[in-house]
C-alpha cells in the first residue's frame, strides 16, 4: 500500500515538473543559438565591393542585423541588433547579440550563418532539425511543406521576366516580342514548375501592392502568336540566356523553348554563367521589389532595366515621387506594352524554420530578416 | 632470230602466261573468298544487333511494365482518376522513376494524352501526345522504334508503353531507350569492326545525325549516298568507302534499315569493317603470287634455256653440219643421237653428206682423169705437129745420105735448118706451158685502170682496121676520175690482152668492141666489162670456159682464160661471163682498190668461175690461142 502511494506520489510530483517546464519554455526567453543556412557565399561585409544578384542579397540580410539602419541610397549606419564575432568569408559568420541595441537586446544569444549551402541541403537540414532558418526556393516550397519542414511565405514580390536587351537583331524585332510574350503559358509555369508557388505575372507590380495588376493579361494567345510569328521574313532564331546556377530559370526557359515551338519560333536555350553573365537576344531575369509601395518599387525596376539598357520611355521618365497609381499604371502600360519586359511569375521568399523558432514574422519587401525577434523554443529544441 | 631464241621466248611466254594466269585466278578467287567472309562478317554483326535489339525489345516492355505496377503509379493513376486531382505535383516525376529503372525516356500519360511528367523533356509537361490515346493493344505490342522529341532535339528510341486503368481512366507509362552512342558501344564488336547509326531524324540527310559509339561520326558526308538509297528504298544494302588512296582504309558498310511503327524508315544501322586486313591479306597473297610468278619465271627462264639449248642442240649442228658442206666440207658428219625425228634427219643427213663425198670423189677422179687426158691430147697435137716435120727432115736427111747424093751438103744444111727450128718450136710449146705452171706473184703499185685500158685498146688498134679483114669498132666508155687501185699493171695488161684478143677471135665478121670502166661506190671496187658482138657461148661452154687446158678451137692450148682468171683472181677480184648465143658475149671483172688477201694460187681445174650467168643460147667463148697470140706479138712488132 506505501509502495502504491510512494509511485503515486512521484508520478504525480513529475507530471507538475514536466507541465511547469513546458509552460516556461512558451514563454519568450533569452538564449541559444539560431542556425541558419544560405545559399550565397559572402566574401566581404563591404557594401562597397560588387557582389551578385544572390551574394548581394545575403549580403544585405547580414548588414540589417549588424546595422540598425539602411539609407536610401544603400549604405547602412549605426549598430544593429547583433554584431559580429566570427567572420570566415564565404564560409561562415557567427552574430552575437549586442546587448547595447537600442531596439533591446536579442532574444537569441547569437546568429550561426553558414554559407555556401545549396538548396537541398537546406532542406534536408531543415527536415533533419540541423538548421533554424533557411531560404527555400519558391518551386520546392509545396515539396517541403509535404515533406513536413515549417514554411513561411512572403507576399510575392519576386518577378521573373524575360527581358530584350536593346542592340541584338532578333531582341529589336517587336513582333518576335510580341509573339513570345503572347505565348508563354504563364499558368503552366506557376502550376508546374512553381508547384503552385507563386502567381503569373502581366505587370511589372503585383496585385497586393498595385491593385491593378489584373488589368495586365497574362494568358496565351498561342493562334495570335503564331499569326504575328508568321509576318517575319525571313524567321530568326532567338537565343534565351538564363543563369546556369539557377535551377527555376533553367526550367522556365525550358518551358519558354516549348511553348515558342508551338508558335513555330525556333529558340535555342543558352546557358550564361553568373560570374559574367553575357546579353543574348532575349534572357531571363529575376528582380525583387526593393520595397511595398508601388512607385518605388517600379523605380527600382526601372533603375534595374536602365541598367541593362533599356530605358523606360516618356512615361515612366517623368514618374514623380508621389506619382499616382494612374501615373505608376501608365507607367507599367507603356513598359509591357514595348514587349521588352515580358513579365512572367511573381514569385515569394519562402523560409523554412525549424520548430523552435518562435515568433517569426514575414519581413515585408525590401526590409531585412526580422531575426532579433525570435526566440528559440527549449524543448522544441 | 635463231631457233634456239624462238623457243626460249615460246617457252618463257608459255610459262609466263601459265603463272601468270594461275596467280590472277589465285588472286581472284582469294579477293572473292575474302569478300564472301566479310559479307558474311557483316552479316553476323547484324544479326548480332538483331539479337541485342531483340534483347532490349524485350527488356523495354518489362521495365515499362514495372514501372506501370508500382505502387506509386498505381496511386498516381488512382489520384488522376478523381475530378479535382492536381496533376502538377508528378510533373518531376518521371525523371526520378527513369533513373531508377535505367531508362532514357519515360512519360506520364494522363488520360486524354496530355504529359504528365516527362523525363527526356520536363517541360513538355501539359502537351498531348496524340498516338497514344489510340485504340491500339499497347499490352500485346512489346516494343517499338520510334522518333522521340527531347529537349536536346529529337531522338531515336526504342519504346513501349503500358496501361494503369483505373475505372474508365487509362494512365499511359511509356518508357524506353535511346538508340544512341550509348546503345552502339554496348555493341560487342570484334576489332577492325565498327558500328553507326543515321538517326533519320530530319527530312534532309544531317551529317549530325550519323553517330559512332563516341558521338557524331567522322566525314559524315560521305555516308550521303548510302543514307540517300536506304531513305529512297529502304532496305539491306552494302557499300564501300576509301578514306583515302589506299585501298587499305577502305570500309565496307552494311545497312540495315530500322523502321518504325508505320514501317517508317527511322534509322539505318551502318556495320563497317576495315578492309585493313582483308587489303593487308590480299596484298600478302598478291606478293605471294608474285613472288611465286618471279621464282616460277626464272625457274621457267633457265628450263626454257635448257629445254631450247637441249632441243636445238642437233638443229644447230645439223645447220652447222649444213653450213660446214656447203662451204665445202663435205664429208661433214652430225653427231646427234636419239631415235626421233631429229635423230633420222641427222643420220640422213650424214648419208647425204657421205653420198655427196662419195660423188665429189668419183666426180674429181673423172674430171682429173679428163684433165689429163686433155693434156695429153693437146700436148700430143701440139709436139706432133713440130715431131712430123722432124721425122720428115730426118728421114729425108736419112734417104739423101744414103742415096750419097750431090746434093747432100744443101738438104743437110737445110734439114739441120728445119730441125733447129722445129726444135725451137717445141722447145717454146714447151716454155709456154712451162709459163703457165709457173704464173708470177702480182707486184701491186698504183695503177689506173682507164691507162691500162687505153693502151691496150691503143695496141690492137693497127689490127682492128687491118687491110682484108672485117672491121671492128672499139668503143671506150671509160668513167672519169676513177680511182687508182693497187694492182700490177703487166698482168692487169696481159689479162686484158687476153680478153681482147677472144672478143676479136669471136667477132671474124667484125663488129663492135666496148669496153666500159666504172667505179661503184657502195663496195668500192672498179668494174671493167668487155663486150663484143660476136656469135656467143652456149651454158655449157660459159661453164667450162675457165677451166685449164679447155678449149674448142683447133690450135689453143685452153689457157688464156684460166691465165685471165688467175691475174683476177690474184688481184682479188672477180670474173665472170655474160653471154647470149647471136648477141654476143660479155666479161665483167671487179677488182678492189687494194687486194685484201694475197692472192694464192693457180685454181684447180675443178674449180668454177666465181659467177657464171649464162643465159640460153650459149656462145662460143674460147681463150685466145697462143699461135694467135704469136701472130699478134709479130704484128705488134712489126707495127
Amino acid at each position: 500500500m506505501l509502495r502504491q502511494l510512494a509511485a503515486t506520489s512521484l508520478a504525480f510530483g513529475l507530471l507538475l515538473t514536466v507541465v511547469a517546464r513546458s509552460e516556461t519554455s512558451r514563454r519568450p526567453h533569452f538564449g541559444g543559438t539560431l542556425r541558419v543556412e544560405i545559399g550565397a557565399r559572402v566574401g566581404s561585409l563591404d557594401p562597397g565591393v560588387p557582389a551578385n544578384f544572390e551574394e548581394a542579397a545575403a549580403k544585405e540580410q547580414v548588414l540589417a542585423l549588424i546595422h540598425n539602419h539602411r539609407n536610401r541610397d544603400k549604405t547602412y549606419e549605426g549598430a544593429g541588433p547583433f554584431r559580429v564575432s566570427v567572420w570566415e568569408p564565404g564560409k561562415s559568420v557567427t552574430l552575437a547579440a549586442n546587448g547595447d541595441y537600442r531596439g533591446g537586446r536579442p532574444f537569441v544569444d547569437s546568429i550561426e550563418i553558414r554559407m555556401g549551402r545549396s538548396a537541398r541541403d537546406r532542406l534536408l537540414d531543415l527536415e533533419l532539425n540541423n538548421t533554424d532558418f533557411a531560404e527555400i526556393p519558391a518551386e520546392q516550397a509545396r515539396h517541403a511543406s509535404e515533406r513536413g519542414v515549417r514554411v513561411s511565405l512572403s507576399q510575392p514580390d519576386g518577378l521573373l521576366a524575360l527581358v530584350f536587351p536593346t542592340g541584338h537583331p532578333a531582341a529589336e524585332n517587336a513582333r518576335l516580342r510580341e509573339s513570345m510574350a503572347l505565348v508563354i503559358d504563364r499558368v503552366a509555369l506557376v502550376n508546374f514548375i512553381l508547384q503552385k508557388t507563386g502567381e503569373p505575372a502581366g505587370g511589372l507590380l503585383p496585385q497586393w501592392t498595385s491593385g491593378t495588376a489584373f488589368l495586365f493579361s497574362t494568358s496565351a494567345d498561342v493562334s495570335r502568336a503564331k499569326e504575328l510569328f508568321a509576318q517575319i521574313a525571313p524567321s530568326p532564331r532567338l537565343a534565351l540566356g538564363y543563369d546556369s546556377d539557377d535551377p527555376l530559370e533553367h526550367s522556365v526557359a525550358e518551358r519558354i523553348i516549348v511553348n515558342a515551338r508551338e508558335a513555330g519560333i525556333t529558340a535555342t536555350l543558352d546557358a550564361i554563367p553568373r560570374s559574367g553573365r553575357a546579353v543574348r537576344d532575349a534572357i531571363l531575369v529575376r528582380w525583387h521589389m526593393e520595397s511595398a509601395h508601388p512607385r518605388d518599387a517600379l523605380a527600382g525596376f526601372l533603375d534595374a532595366l536602365h541598367a541593362i539598357g533599356i530605358d523606360a520611355g516618356e512615361p515612366c521618365g517623368a514618374l514623380p515621387d508621389a506619382a499616382s497609381p494612374e501615373q505608376i499604371y501608365d507607367c507599367e502600360r507603356s513598359m509591357v506594352g514595348t514587349y521588352r519586359v515580358v513579365p512572367l511569375v511573381w514569385l515569394p521568399d519562402v523560409y523554412g524554420l525549424s520548430a523552435r523558432v518562435r515568433d517569426w514574422k514575414v519581413p515585408a519587401s525590401g526590409e531585412g530578416w526580422p531575426l532579433a525577434d525570435v526566440w528559440l523554443d527549449g524543448e522544441a529544441e | 632470230m635463231t631457233f634456239r631464241a624462238k623457243l626460249f621466248w615460246a617457252f618463257t611466254l608459255a610459262m609466263t602466261l601459265s603463272v601468270g594466269l594461275i596467280a590472277t585466278g589465285v588472286t581472284v578467287v582469294a579477293r572473292r573468298n575474302f569478300e564472301e567472309l566479310n559479307r558474311q562478317h557483316s552479316k553476323a554483326l547484324v544479326a548480332q544487333f538483331q539479337q541485342e535489339f531483340k534483347r532490349r525489345s524485350q527488356d523495354v516492355p518489362h521495365h515499362v511494365q514495372g514501372i506501370a505496377d508500382a505502387e506509386a503509379t498505381v496511386r498516381m493513376a488512382i489520384d488522376l482518376s478523381r475530378t479535382a486531382s492536381d496533376v502538377s505535383v508528378y510533373v518531376n516525376d518521371a525523371r526520378g522513376v527513369a533513373q531508377a529503372h535505367q531508362l532514357d525516356f519515360l512519360d506520364f500519360i494522363g488520360n486524354d494524352g496530355s504529359i504528365i511528367s516527362s523525363a527526356e523533356w520536363p517541360a513538355r509537361f501539359g502537351y498531348k501526345i496524340d498516338w497514344i490515346t489510340k485504340p491500339e493493344d499497347w499490352t500485346a505490342r512489346s516494343s517499338f522504334l520510334m522518333k522521340v522529341e527531347t529537349d536536346r532535339g529529337p531522338a531515336l528510341a526504342l519504346m513501349a508503353v503500358s496501361v494503369v486503368r483505373v475505372g474508365d481512366r487509362n494512365l499511359y507509362v511509356a518508357g524506353g531507350e535511346q538508340l544512341g552512342k550509348e546503345f552502339l558501344a554496348s555493341l560487342v564488336l570484334p576489332a577492325g569492326t565498327r558500328a553507326l547509326l543515321y538517326l533519320n531524324l530530319d527530312p534532309e540527310f544531317q551529317p549530325a545525325n550519323l553517330i559512332d559509339a563516341s558521338g557524331p561520326a567522322e566525314q559524315a558526308e560521305r555516308f550521303r549516298p548510302l543514307v540517300e538509297r536506304e531513305r529512297q528504298q529502304p532496305g539491306e544494302q552494302e557499300t564501300k568507302i576509301y578514306w583515302t588512296a589506299d585501298a587499305a582504309s577502305a570500309e565496307s558498310f552494311y545497312a540495315m534499315p530500322l523502321l518504325g511503327r508505320q514501317n517508317e524508315l527511322l534509322g539505318d544501322l551502318l556495320v563497317g569493317t576495315s578492309q585493313r586486313n582483308v587489303v593487308t591479306l590480299e596484298r600478302r597473297i598478291l606478293w605471294l603470287a608474285l613472288g611465286v610468278v618471279a621464282i616460277g619465271l626464272v625457274i621457267g627462264l633457265l628450263w626454257s634455256w635448257w629445254a631450247a639449248a637441249r632441243v636445238t642442240r642437233p638443229v644447230r649442228k645439223l645447220a652447222e653440219g649444213a653450213r660446214e658442206v656447203a662451204a665445202g666440207a663435205w664429208g661433214t658428219r652430225v653427231n646427234v643421237g636419239g631415235s626421233d625425228e631429229i635423230g633420222q634427219l641427222a643420220r640422213a643427213f650424214n648419208q647425204m653428206t657421205q653420198q655427196l663425198t662419195e660423188q665429189r670423189e668419183r666426180l674429181i677422179q673423172t674430171e682429173r682423169v679428163a684433165a689429163w687426158r686433155e693434156v695429153a691430147r693437146r700436148l700430143a697435137h701440139e709436139l706432133k705437129n713440130p715431131l712430123f716435120p722432124l721425122q720428115t727432115t730426118v728421114e729425108n736427111l736419112q734417104r739423101a745420105r744414103a742415096q750419097n747424093s750431090d746434093q747432100f751438103e744443101e738438104v743437110f744444111r737445110e734439114s739441120t735448118g728445119i730441125l733447129i727450128s722445129e726444135i725451137e718450136n717445141l722447145k717454146k710449146i714447151v716454155g709456154r706451158f712451162s709459163d703457165f705452171a709457173r704464173m708470177p706473184q702480182p707486184e701491186l703499185g698504183s695503177v689506173n685502170l682507164n691507162d691500162v685500158v687505153r693502151s691496150v685498146v691503143k695496141l690492137f688498134e693497127a689490127q682492128f682496121g687491118a687491110v682484108g679483114r672485117p672491121p671492128i669498132t672499139p668503143e671506150l666508155h671509160l668513167e672519169d676520175g676513177l680511182p687508182a687501185i693497187q694492182a700490177d699493171a703487166t698482168l692487169l695488161h696481159r689479162a686484158f690482152e687476153n680478153l681482147v684478143l677472144n672478143a676479136m677471135d669471136a667477132m671474124p665478121a667484125g663488129g663492135v668492141l666496148m669496153l666500159r670502166t666504172t667505179h661503184r661506190h657502195e663496195d668500192g671496187e672498179v668494174h671493167l666489162e668487155i663486150s663484143d658482138t660476136g656469135m656467143g657461148l652456149t651454158p655449157e661452154e660459159c661453164a667450162r670456159l675457165f677451166t685449164p687446158y679447155y678449149t674448142t678451137k683447133v690450135h689453143g692450148t685452153g689457157l688464156g682464160l684460166a691465165i685471165v682468171q688467175s691475174v683476177v683472181s690474184d688481184h682479188g677480184g672477180r670474173i665472170s661471163v655474160e653471154s647470149e648465143t647471136g648477141i654476143g658475149t660479155s666479161f665483167h671483172i671487179d677488182l678492189p682498190l687494194k687486194p685484201a688477201v694475197r692472192p694464192v694460187s693457180f685454181p684447180s681445174s675443178a674449180d668454177e668461175p666465181e659467177e657464171i650467168k649464162a643465159p640460153p643460147p650459149a656462145k662460143t667463148f674460147e681463150a685466145p690461142s697462143e699461135e694467135r697470140q704469136e701472130e699478134h706479138n709479130e704484128a705488134q712488132k712489126e707495127a
